[in-house]
């Protein structure tokens, strides 16, 4: 097992540059995400680590080793890939046994080993099958089997599920989870799901056009985003994002919203006067709170354990609102929303967050 | 017809008028349907006659020279018909012996200068196809390209110099100026089937397989070649069949008889023509085509591909 | 630099039967040609320099070379359109509707596999010769019986004869491009009642453009290079009366029944210039008339 040490890292295509000046700390052991939409060069950051890409600039270590220039055959890793890659002229047990051979392990380890993979995945029974005669969620566990059989530092994931449909890539989300509990190995996994990224992540790193915007645990990036993109990057549904107008009245912040009354904000440290400000769905209140506003009910799109409400507010911007369980609003019902300013992500004219400070009086 | 029966104002005519004109129209595509089925199970019919005439035609010449290899000399052009009134078996066994050599050298001859050759293509045109299809490296595109246009450049350009080579190497009259060339990826054509077929399989491979610890050599081996057993069968019976009917290239380093192969010794007969031995020439022509005929039929699948996917040849 | 040999070191090394052959077989030979027709060469003294002499002689006082250039030109002419136009016509029979469509695919394409071997070359001249089997037929519709080889008139159009008969790489190819092809868009002319023939205009022959010029290019280039069953029906020679004098023949005996290496070696060189201009000629024009993906209908 190993920690990995990222410096400076940059990634160019002739003028095209993919990834700048990048700098990351993966402790050992961790389970690390790497999320961000695409194109925002996580699959290629995940590849240079594995030693498929050459680095441009700086240098990445795994452990006190710096391997830019290690070939990936070298570099004691593992990875699973979104095709899944299974070598088709094989069989399930020879394409987990075929790196472990490579490496001139004795005849017995390797054995032991992939009698021992093959039980953590429950694929023996697919041993002698070719990857032609394997469904997909089985091609997936023959992957991860082939991954695990090295027993590596470090475990590299590109997508391993998005191949899967929906109801195998829950169960297999959950088994890849647990396989990290039993195992322990540092894990980076990369994804353009953020629900996988925030129900298996330790830590979560948000990459937009080759760097990174945030790294935090999922609690972090979901309680205090840093910036208005990773705001509206992490949580589903898609936070509420409101144009206001800061200014500051006798020692307190007074926010201005179209369609909503004017309100002041306590402990704001700045008041820029193109601010945006934030709420997720699943904060909006129906049942008062510090901010309330009358609305118009757009459209109710019912998921089952919540229902979803569009509505607009009397300037015309739409406002999500998540509500739990059943509800009886219709299409065009007239309601009072409302929100309380502890759930507010305040954002200055650059996107970045505003800090309320901490020691907080709730005065109005 | 819709909007004239409905302009028409009376709801119940209407309605009934409407229903006569989709009966009709129901009753008319029917009939044309029948029309056209019956058109074209005629067409199909025409067309399948045409084909089996013209399939006689281009296999006529093929049938003449195995009938004309066992007719009785004189029949050979007094008569069309395939048939012949007895059959000479004996032409087969005559003409064997019937030069200088006898076939058996000519054919193992042949059997050795097309075996290496097949071998030497497939190692020496894979190596290349790896590189150029599954490896980065400066360059590619550059060489690429003149690799493409060695596929233009006539062998008659090269010929002399090649020849002038070979002499002072004193490889004439050595099996080396056939079978050397083929060690060293000269037929371009192999090179770019292969790379066709090579690039169409997932790069994951050999990802995967580099992550699995493979060298270059060992993704080659283990992972690209099992995996284009098609493209190398595809190869490897082109060209033993142009290697079996080359005749330039032995014709000019091949000068004494005991070496010579099978097409050179088969114009040997022409040389002989008119000592009436046309049936002998023609038994030994049909079973220098025989190796080539076999393979066809064992793999035309591989074959037909072949040109499919290199578009060539 | 050790990078350089990390990251190439493997290709390189793949690469280096090829690269052998290619500087040894191809460009150092290509090159060696050019010099040699610039000398007087006969491999037994040493070659002699004598400039342009070769290609002045070659254009203006040669007349075999100009021989040769017609003989060949009419050949290239001839066969290959016949050769292109027999492969289109027979694919798209055998590309709608046919379930045998292997067997006839199959005995078609025979020919070409046989095609360039000796034997089938010695068979030619015989079917074609003044008591062969054409004449017989012929015969049989009051046609007189004609010597086709050794009328220096007809000779030429026994080889054409014979490069059509094998059609069959261009049939398959044209066959792997009429599948490309998607259905639909017939299915949709069909619906606009499209008559056959425009559909042919509008969809298959713009669509199988690139196709068509791939096989003209190829053909061309292989019908330049005839070699085998011109030499065989000709006798090694050429003849009649330098009728059948392909390049290629006339190459190769000025080479190897001279040995006038030198004289051969600018032969050698006109017919690569002649080759690099036409493949050169169909790739400039071809923006006019091949249309790729759906940049026109």
């Amino acid at each position: 097992m190993a920690g990995l040490t990222l410096r400076n890292v940059g990634k160019r295509y002739g003028a095209l540059s993919v990834i700048q000046g990048l700098n990351l700390d993966i402790r050992d052991g961790e389970f690390l995400v790497l999320v961000g939409p695409s194109g925002c060069g996580k699959s290629t950051l995940l590849r240079m680590i594995a030693g498929l890409e050459d680095i441009t600039d700086g240098t990445i270590a795994i452990g006190p080793k710096i391997v830019n220039d290690l070939p990936a055959s070298k570099r004691e890793l593992s990875m699973v890939f979104q095709s899944y890659a299974l070598y088709p002229h094989m069989t399930v047990a020879k394409n987990l046994a075929f790196g472990l051979q490579n490496f001139k392990m004795p005849k017995a380890e390797v054995e032991r080993r992939v009698a021992e993979a093959a039980r953590i995945l429950q694929i023996e029974k697919l041993m002698e099958r070719k990857p032609r005669q394997l469904s997909g969620g089985q091609k997936q566990r023959v992957a991860i089997g082939r991954a695990i059989v090295r027993e590596p530092q470090l475990f590299l994931f590109d997508e391993p599920l998005s191949n899967l449909d929906a109801e195998l890539r829950v169960q297999m989300r959950a088994e890849l989870a647990s396989l990290y509990t039993r195992l322990g190995t540092t894990m980076i996994y990369v994804t353009h799901d953020q629900v996988e990224a925030m129900t298996m992540a330790s830590r979560i790193v948000v990459l937009r056009g080759g760097h990174i915007e945030q790294v935090g645990t999922p609690q972090e990036l979901y309680e205090r985003p840093q910036n208005l993109f990773v705001a509206g990057f992490i949580g589903s549904p898609k936070i509420n994002m409101l144009q206001a107008n800061l200014s500051q009245v006798n020692g307190l912040t007074e926010a201005r919203v179209a369609g909503l009354p004017a309100f002041s904000i306590p402990n704001l440290p700045s008041a820029p006067a193109n601010a945006t400000l934030c709420v997720r769905p699943a904060d909006v209140r129906l049942d008062g709170g510090d901010v309330t506003a009358s609305v118009t009910v757009k459209l109710v799109e019912y998921l089952g354990s919540e229902t979803l409400l569009h509505v607009a507010l009397t300037s015309g911007q739409t406002v999500l609102v998540s509500h739990g369980g059943r509800s009886a609003f219709r299409m065009g019902d007239a309601l009072t929303i409302g929100f309380d300013l502890t759930d507010l992500h305040y954002f200055d004219d650059a996107g970045q967050r505003i800090e309320p400070t901490q020691n907080e009086s709730r005065l109005q | 017809m819709k909007t004239s029966a409905i302009k028409s104002g009376h709801p119940l005519s209407e309605a009934s008028k409407l229903d006569f004109e989709i009966d009709e129209a129901a009753r008319m595509a029917h009939v044309l349907r029948l029309k056209r089925e019956r058109q074209q199970r005629v067409g199909r019919l025409l067309k399948h006659a045409f084909l089996i005439g013209f399939s006689a035609i281009m296999l006529y010449p093929l049938l003449w020279l195995l009938s004309s290899s066992v007719k009785p000399e004189d029949e050979i052009f007094s008569t069309l018909s395939l048939w012949p009134s007895q059959f000479m078996w004996g032409n087969y066994v005559k003409g064997w012996y019937a030069l200088p050599q006898s076939f058996t050298v000519f054919t193992i001859n042949s059997v050795i200068v097309t075996s290496l050759s097949v071998v030497g293509n497939l190692i020496s045109c894979s190596f290349a196809a790896y590189a150029f299809a599954r490896l980065t490296f400066t360059g590619r595109s550059f060489f690429f390209a003149l690799m493409m246009m060695t596929l233009m450049i006539p062998y008659h350009v090269v010929l002399i110099p090649q020849y002038v080579q070979f002499l002072k190497l004193g490889w004439v009259d050595t099996y080396l100026p056939l079978v050397v060339p083929r060690f060293l990826a000269s037929d371009a054509f192999f090179i770019f089937l292969m790379v066709q077929f090579f690039r169409q399989l997932p790069k994951e491979l050999d990802e995967a397989a580099m992550i699995d610890g493979c060298s270059p050599f060992k993704i080659y081996w283990s992972i690209i070649l099992p995996l284009s057993l098609p493209a190398m069968g595809t190869a490897a019976i082109f060209s033993l069949i142009w290697v079996w009917e080359d005749f330039l290239a032995p014709l000019i380093y091949l000068n004494d008889i005991k070496s010579y192969t099978v097409p050179l010794a088969l114009r040997l007969f022409l040389d002989q023509e008119g000592q009436s031995a046309y049936g002998q020439m023609f038994a030994m022509s049909v079973l220098s085509l025989v190796p080539v005929v076999l393979f066809f039929v064992l793999f035309q699948k591989l074959i037909v591909r072949g040109i499919a996917t290199s578009g060539m040849k | 630099m050790n990078r350089f040999i990390a990251r190439n070191g493997p290709a390189y090394a793949f690469l280096l039967p090829w690269f052998l052959g290619f500087f040894l077989l191809a460009l150092g030979p290509i090159l060696a040609s050019l010099y040699l027709s610039f000398t007087r060469y006969d491999m037994v003294a040493e070659p002699r320099w004598v400039g342009f002499d070769n290609y002045v002689y070659m254009f203006t006082r040669d007349r075999r070379f100009w021989k040769a250039l017609n003989v060949t030109f009419t050949y290239v002419a001839l066969a290959v359109p016949a050769r292109l136009i027999m492969a289109l016509v027979v694919a798209m029979l055998l590309d709608k509707g046919l379930r045998t469509i292997g067997v006839y695919r199959a005995i078609f394409y025979l020919p070409s596999l046989l095609g360039s071997s000796i034997a089938i070359a010695i068979l030619w001249r015989q079917l074609f010769a003044a008591d062969g089997v054409v004449n017989r037929v012929l015969a049989d519709f009051g046609i007189p019986s004609h010597a086709w080889i050794t009328d220096p008139n007809t000779s030429i159009y026994t080889l054409v004869l014979l490069a059509m008969w094998q059609f069959g790489s261009p049939m398959l190819i044209f066959l792997a491009g009429l599948r490309s092809i998607p259905r639909d868009l017939y299915e949709a002319a069909e619906i606009d009642g499209t008559p056959k023939w425009r559909q042919f205009l509008r969809i298959t022959l713009p669509l199988l453009a690139p196709v068509i010029f791939f096989n003209l290019v190829l053909q061309t280039i292989e019908a330049f290079k005839t070699f085998s069953s011109a030499f065989i029906i000709s006798n090694g020679s050429g003849a009649p009366a330098d009728s059948l004098l392909f390049y290629t023949v006339y190459l190769f005996n000025e080479a190897f029944k001279f040995f006038r290496m030198g004289y051969a070696s600018a032969l050698a060189w006109v017919l690569l210039i002649i080759i690099a201009v036409f493949t050169g000629i169909a790739f400039l024009t071809s923006k006019y008339w091949v249309h790729y993906e759906n940049e026109r209908d």
